[in-house]
């Protein structure tokens, strides 16, 4: 007799069609049905991390990295309360991701049971959508509608709940072909009029810019966007989320605006007569505060895949829903016809090529001074690298240094935690952008209080074979929260001071990884090679000094124009 | 800041009301009543919401409705436009002296009484909410034992266009 397939047969089953072959994940009690089901699999492969928050993150970082929907799992109760940061970070940022969790079995559902969490529950102002699967006959159709709606329309993190019995009962019911839902279909087809009064505006602009977010990047749409900012002699700006959407060695690249941003891409905002954004939502950290005077001159125009981020912290005068790519591939169409827009000779360009220059030039040369900075460690990083390096970073200063100072050329290869602001997401994101280009350089820029939090993944990453490279600014301080206080809060140190614990050298060496501190300019170069060539994941240990600042920054509540911390640079 | 009603086609789904609530409180946003009824759509519910907000903010309500996937349509209602409604039972304290007047004032408000008691009468009302209103505020005066309302239903009226016009 046919009894179907069990359901871990089915999760399986569903997992090869999805093209998943890879998971990140730690197992437990209620898992151990779909971990069997592992046990013999080949073709879908379990990197057990050593901390579920090491999952999730990896997963992010996989399909951060490839494009495609990342994978992790976790047991009932804790295991599923260590995916939240992860879930919320993943989902902040648009990212692709499912995770399974297990359950109690349906019938303990609700009794308190041993490690038993209301996971649906937690999960649902968290995730893009989330589902508890009750029955084994809607298990092959939950997997593949979570799959369908993590990635399409603005991406997200998507869980499935699943109770231990499910996992092990058998149905004969699989759903084939797409998943519908009645009321989930993202609007991706823009608005021809809207398209065509848009391109017409950014025709007439005199002063033309273009604020590139990470939906650009979501929707493969760089090349794209190039062309554009080509067609239109416009500047390109970026948020953290759109860094490598447009080359930034490219002559109409301005870098990264807002809180943290560049100096230039913050007065071009201010001073553009047409700002169109595209992909991107506008965060506080990008606008800074006072959102009346953001790009006072400028007409608004302003793209989104999500409708609901429209009007929604900047009320604009064009707003359009659509996929980032059709957006720019339609609006190329439109403007293409008029060849003399691109105004190779006008001031604006010569004035966004000088700005770019100026910039290149401060990231490109060499200090003169001696001191290991984070400066020169970045810059050295950008000169050892290849073009198809990844980095990722952790949260605060090692962030914004690296936003800064590493210039990215091409998408996907600068992965960050940029909405929910996760310190500890770059050494796993790390490990998942290896796993998914085994092929390319991966190297994390990290601070001491970030890579602390997760640095029992390098167990994982030496088991699994995953040699990604940290390389640790480290400056004993949770530096960019002392960074506030000496420049806020009257230089009171409170609760910032780490000290020189622990040694990363011998930290590294425990766990069999490779392991080297570095404490002269000179030396950065040879460590990074040595990193490289170990074969192993590595840890450079950067002591730079304890108090140094990221400049300029935006203070809090503070406007664009009002950046403080200029001095450095030349471009005032 | 003006009153706006809501009215949600929704999935059945296990955790749809808590998905639709929990969007509310999470962005800060005050629901003044929720009721749920099956449609006439196997499978689906409707949900009317009456919320406060001024006109950005009403946007962002019915786009973030929107959003959920569960969600398969929603409308919002204009008051002028739609049939509103609210169920009221109430029960007011009444005696021999008073218990006339009250029933006057109930036939008044096309109240209907469904119970009597020796010191109570329980009256029932389906009325625009704020005929409902006025019509608890009059009953105060006797003194309400208890008072029950269901929450604001609504529909949208059905506007024929003159042809030629």
């Amino acid at each position: 007799m046919n009894e179907g397939l069990k359901g871990t047969e089915i999760v399986v089953k569903c997992l090869k069609e999805e093209n998943i072959k890879h998971i990140f994940g730690f197992p437990g009690g209620s898992l151990i049905p779909l971990y069997n089901e592992l046990y013999e699999e080949t073709d879908v492969r379990n990197i057990l991390v050593r901390h579920e928050q090491g999952a999730v993150h990896a997963a992010d970082g996989y399909a951060r990295a490839s494009g495609n929907t990342g994978v992790c799992m976790a047991t009932s109760g804790p295991g599923a309360t260590n995916l939240i940061t992860g879930l919320l970070n993943a989902t902040m940022d648009s990212i692709p991701l499912v995770a399974f969790t297990g359950q109690v079995p349906t019938s303990a559902i609700g009794t308190d049971a041993f490690q038993e969490a209301d996971t649906f529950g937690i999960t649902m102002p968290i995730t893009k959508h989330n589902f508890l699967v009750k029955s084994t006959d809607r298990l092959s159709w939950t997997i593949k509608g979570a799959f369908k709606i993590a990635n399409t329309g603005r991406k997200g993190a998507v869980v499935i709940d699943l109770p231990n019995d499910v996992q092990q009962a058998a149905s004969k019911e699989y759903h084939h072909g797409e998943v519908k839902f009645a009321g989930y279909n993202p609007n991706i087809v823009p608005n021809p009029l809207q398209l065509k009064r848009i391109a017409q505006k950014l025709i007439e602009a005199e002063r033309p810019l273009i604020l590139a977010g990470g939906g650009i990047i979501h929707a493969n749409a760089s090349e794209d966007l190039r062309l554009l900012a080509e067609y239109l002699g416009a500047g390109v700006a970026t948020t953290l989320m759109g860094k490598g959407a447009i080359p930034e060695n490219h002559p109409l690249s301005l870098g990264m605006v807002g809180m943290h941003g560049r100096l230039g891409a913050n007065k071009m905002i201010n001073s553009c007569d047409a700002l169109l954004v595209i992909g991107c939502r506008f965060s506080d950290r990008t606008t800074g505060w006072g959102l009346e005077s953001f790009a006072p001159e400028a007409i608004k125009i302003h793209c989104d895949i999500d409708s609901s981020e429209l009007n929604k912290n900047i009320p604009v005068d064009f707003p359009l829903v659509g996929d980032a790519s059709l957006v720019i591939r339609n609006l190329i169409k439109f403007i293409k016809k008029y060849e003399d827009v691109k105004k190779e000779t006008n001031i604006w360009r010569k004035r966004v090529n000088q700005l770019h220059g100026m910039c290149e030039e401060c990231e490109t040369t060499k200090h003169k001074e001696d001191k290991l900075t984070p400066e020169v460690i970045i810059k050295t990083i950008n000169n050892f690298l290849d073009e198809n390096a990844i980095v990722t970073t952790e949260v605060g200063q090692n962030q914004m240094f690296a936003a800064h100072y590493y210039i990215t050329k091409k998408p996907r290869q600068f992965i960050s935690s940029g909405g929910l602001g996760t310190m500890g997401f770059g050494f796993p994101a790390a490990i998942g952008a290896k796993v998914a280009k085994p092929d390319n350089q991966v190297l994390d820029i990290a601070g001491d209080g970030s890579f602390l939090m997760v640095c029992q993944e390098l167990a994982t990453a030496v088991a699994e074979d995953i040699p990604v490279v940290v390389a640790v600014l480290n400056n004993s301080f949770l530096g960019m929260v002392r960074q506030w206080q000496e420049l806020f809060w009257d230089k009171r140190y409170s609760g910032t001071k780490l000290g020189t614990i622990p040694d990363f050298v011998k930290l590294a060496e425990s766990f069999g990884a490779y392991g080297e501190r570095v404490e002269n300019v000179g030396d950065v170069e040879k460590a990074l090679k040595n990193a490289f060539d170990s074969g192993v994941v590595s840890v450079l240990d950067f002591k730079i000094e304890s108090e140094t600042n990221i400049l300029p920054m935006i203070p809090p509540g503070g406007r664009v124009d009002e950046m403080i911390g200029v001095g450095r640079c030349q471009h005032r | 800041m003006s009153t706006q009603i809501i009215s949600v086609l929704v999935e059945d789904e296990a955790g749809s009301l808590t998905r639709m609530s929990g969007m509310f409180s999470r962005r800060g946003i005050n629901i003044h009543s929720l009721t749920v009824s099956p449609s006439e759509k196997e499978g689906m519910s409707r949900m009317t919401i009456i919320t406060t907000g001024d006109k950005r903010e009403i946007e962002r309500i019915e786009k973030q409705l929107n959003k959920i996937i569960e969600v398969v349509k929603v409308n919002m209602l204009d008051k002028n436009t739609s049939v509103v409604r609210d169920l009221c039972l109430l029960k007011v304290y009444a005696d021999k002296e008073n218990r006339a007047e009250i029933i006057e004032i109930a036939n008044a408000f096309k109240s209907n009484i469904v119970d009597i008691s020796i010191r109570t009468i329980t009256l029932e009302i389906s009325a625009d909410p704020l005929d409902i209103d006025r019509f608890v505020e009059t009953m105060k005066n006797y003194g309400i034992k208890e008072l029950f309302r269901t929450g604001v239903t609504a529909i949208s009226r059905d506007i024929e266009k003159k042809s030629g016009g």
